[in-house]
């Protein structure tokens, strides 16, 4: 639990918490129509975050999020097919084609976008969708990154060793990074 | 229902109001538009992590669209804030042909005191005596002398943490210990004294404590930067955390909310406001309260739209600028910079309040180019995390990899500029268009000037060189302003002067026509300064209380 130092804050933090559980709506979870490219969007997305040491994009759900995210218009993607057109820029035959072949494909594809070619403009979105369903998933957000919800302190000049890692929960990177 | 008081909203000046008069010892009516949110109780997304949230904290777009469709402009608006912001859809206004305005708003128990940035800043003599210098506007009536020890009172009171600087343009106040500056900011600071000594970057004064108050049940801040979603440790100023509190104490407080002022009833025989005339939306009936003396604390915009349906032509108008001279800072992103050498210095948590450098402009010396007035910059230096990858190329492992660690420094430098008063810039009510109550719409006319985008070009400029001259490399800057309403300091309509022809209220924020009529938020104001404005109107609050009561004890109103 979070660190109070007041005791009279932390009892009625205590009390608040305790309503606030008992009172606050569960929030529903929405979810998209079942997809025919639910297993294209999660080997897509298991390619741009694969398994390391923490599972991979695809593995946590990210595929499904993407296409309810499309489905809601998230990152400007409103009014474009953008599932079917990945379908066509990776090709019908995509899923069935080695891993190597895979990952190159996707490779290719998303060097291409960020060379500025506007035919695969459309990934662009998607990719920021991916990144967004993993990095706010509890395996992106807090093991694969660190999430604090009450740091309780403010340290403002650590040592950083290559090793740190980064934090999900430091909204104004996330804002502003 | 027969009150000594009637204020009018809940939101960061209401609050100040209800608090002052019924510590007075007057029976207060609070009367609220929105719902009531329970401190502790009904911040609904305080505790919800991202993978808690259906749309990961981004929100459902579509639905943005067709409700929120302004309020998802702001950067504070997100799925968690969500409950905090009205629905555009049910609370429409109209803008002038060629204006853009984005209206941001909260309508609940509390207002935008939930949602605010926390930012407070005095003013000085150089912003209350800029109307009589350069001739825009009409005089300020009042000057820093006059408001001091109020911002004394109300800093002490909500607890502001900053750091004493001794600059003549942004007075010192009665501060917590200042929250700190990271290691970027430290070298920025250091380097921008070094060239220019005029010029000083410090921590940014927030509303946000250091040192809790026990006795009043709030605790210091666990540096989170939640904060728009509300707090249950009460360590940011809130109506909920600080002021209600403390009026419902006095047990003189009533408060109704769900209920919308449409209008002031005005007894013409007697010259006075007798109450207040409004719609309780659960059920939709009309309802009347009266009391001696009427505070309107409804957010700038919506008193003056209070007063201009209580009476064909506007109520307290018999200057004719009510609604007249509407204004809000001139805000962009001036610069944006990579700071390279702190590849090896990090920061641990959140801390709710980034930096500030003041105005250094048309001080002693008028030294703006196109502009008389100030701007001053506000932002952080901050470490980039995974959304650095959304203009990174690249899949795999080793792009997994990249994004595992903390990003480049980047430092943001965010103008504001002074905006000029303006008779055209102005608010009226839509002759055809009604909302859900049946009250006609408000109607927004607003353009930013030559002296506006002078301050911002120069704001541009001498960003993108602070930052340089420390070291950084611009990425990117703006001079264009975004359109009025963006920087949410929006302010005047009934402002404040020495002579009743050519103003809407006197000295003590009250109507020249009308004694017994108190405006006391953003709608009095006659400038903007390039501060945020909020801790100036809750100084003019309490000041104004304090006079009214003293008023009703001498019987003169
Ligand atoms: C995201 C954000 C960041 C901000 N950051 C800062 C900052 O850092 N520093 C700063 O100084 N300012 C900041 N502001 C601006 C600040 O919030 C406002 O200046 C301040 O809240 C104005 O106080 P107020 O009491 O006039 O209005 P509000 O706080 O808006 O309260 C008005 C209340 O009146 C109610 N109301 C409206 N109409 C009626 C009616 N007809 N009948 C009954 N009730 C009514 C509303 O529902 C609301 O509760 C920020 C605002 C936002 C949204
Ligand atoms: S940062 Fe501080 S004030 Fe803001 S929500 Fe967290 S504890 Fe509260």
């Amino acid at each position: 639990m979070p660190k109070i130092e007041s005791p009279i804050a932390r009892r009625e933090f205590m009390a608040g918490m305790a309503l606030l559980a008992a009172v606050a709506p569960a929030l529903a979870h929405a979810k998209a129509a079942p997809s025919p490219y639910q297993p294209l969007l999660r080997e897509v997305a298991q390619l741009v975050i694969p398994r390391s040491a923490t599972p991979g994009a695809g593995e946590v759900g990210v595929g499904a999020f993407v296409l309810l995210a499309l489905d809601h218009g998230l990152e400007g993607t409103k009014g474009f097919d953008h599932a079917a057109w990945l379908k066509t820029a990776l090709g019908a035959d995509f899923l069935v084609k080695p891993l190597a072949r895979r990952r190159s494909a996707l490779a290719a594809l998303d060097a291409r976008a960020f060379a500025g070619d506007a035919a695969a403009k459309p990934w662009l979105a998607i990719k920021h969708l991916i990144l967004l369903g993993y990095y706010t998933s509890e395996t992106g957000g807090s093991k694969e990154l660190q999430y604090v919800h009450v740091p309780g302190r403010f340290d403002p000049d650590l040592p950083l060793k290559p090793a740190d890692r980064a934090f999900s929960s430091d909204w104004t990177a996330v804002d502003f990074g | 229902m027969d009150f000594d008081a009637i204020v009018v909203g809940s939101g960061i000046t209401g609050g100040w109001a209800a608090k002052e008069l019924t510590e007075a010892g007057l029976k207060v009516l609070m009367i609220e538009r929105g719902r009531e949110v329970r401190h502790q109780q009904d911040y609904s997304t305080e505790m919800k992590m991202p993978w808690d949230m259906p749309f990961r904290g981004a929100g459902d777009s579509d639905l943005y669209d067709r409700e929120y469709a302004v309020q998802r402009l702001n950067r504070h608006f997100t799925e968690f804030t969500q409950p905090n912001f009205v629905n555009d859809a049910q609370n429409p206004y109209q803008t002038g042909e060629d204006t853009r305005f984005t209206w941001f708003r909260s309508y609940q128990l509390g207002g935008r005191s939930l949602t605010w940035g926390r930012q407070a800043y005095r003013w000085s003599d150089y912003d209350f005596g800029a109307n009589a210098r350069d001739g825009h506007g009409t005089d300020w009536p009042i000057r820093y002398a006059d408001i001091a020890p109020w911002y004394d009172k109300v800093e002490s009171f909500i607890g502001v943490s900053g750091a004493k600087e001794g600059l003549k343009q942004l007075p010192d106040g009665q501060f917590q210990p200042p929250m700190a500056l990271n290691a970027v900011e430290t070298h920025v600071r250091a380097q921008i004294a070094k060239r220019w000594p005029e010029r000083c970057l410090t921590i940014g004064r927030t509303a946000n404590m250091t040192e809790g108050k026990p006795e009043e049940g709030r605790a210091p801040c666990q540096y989170r930067s939640l904060c728009a979603r509300g707090c249950s440790y009460g360590a940011y100023f809130s109506t909920q955390s600080s002021t209600l509190p403390a009026a419902m104490k006095t047990g003189n407080l009533t408060v109704i909310t769900d209920a919308v002022v449409e209008a002031l009833d005005y007894d013409p025989a007697t010259r006075r406001v007798t109450g207040v005339r409004y719609i309780d939306t659960k059920t939709g009936t009309r309802k009347t309260a009266r009391a001696r003396i009427v505070f309107l604390n409804a957010g700038a915009f919506n008193s003056v739209h209070i007063l201009l349906n209580s009476a064909p032509g506007g109520l307290a108008n018999s200057s004719g600028v009510l609604g007249t001279h509407i204004m809000d800072h001139a805000n962009t992103l001036s610069a944006a910079a990579l700071m390279p050498g702190f590849e090896t210095h990090t920061s641990f948590g959140n801390r709710p309040t980034g930096i500030v450098i003041p105005r250094y402009r048309n001080m002693d010396q008028m030294d703006g180019i196109g502009h008389t007035r100030g701007f001053s910059f506000q932002g952080g230096a901050l470490q980039s995390t995974w959304t650095q990858g959304n203009r990174m190329a690249g899949i795999g492992a080793e792009y997994k990899e990249k994004l595992r660690h903390p990003g480049p420094w980047r430092m943001v430098l965010v103008g504001f500029a002074d905006c000029v008063p303006r008779a055209t810039n102005r608010l009226t009510l839509d002759p055809a268009k009604t909302d859900a109550n049946g009250l006609p719409q408000l109607r927004i006319d607003f353009a930013f000037g030559k002296e506006e985008h002078a301050a911002l070009a120069q704001a541009k400029a001498e960003a993108a060189e602070m930052l340089t001259a420390a070291g950084g490399k611009v990425l990117m800057g703006f001079d264009q302003p975004g359109p009025g309403g963006t920087a949410i300091h929006e302010m005047g309509g009934a402002r404040m002067g020495h002579d009743p022809k050519t103003s809407v209220l006197n000295k003590w924020s009250q109507s020249h026509d009308i004694a017994n009529l108190f405006v006391t938020d953003g709608a009095q104001m006659s400038s903007t300064a390039c501060q945020n404005p909020s801790l100036t109107y809750m100084a003019l609050t309490a000041r104004a209380a304090h006079a009214a009561v003293g008023m009703l004890r001498e019987g003169r109103i």
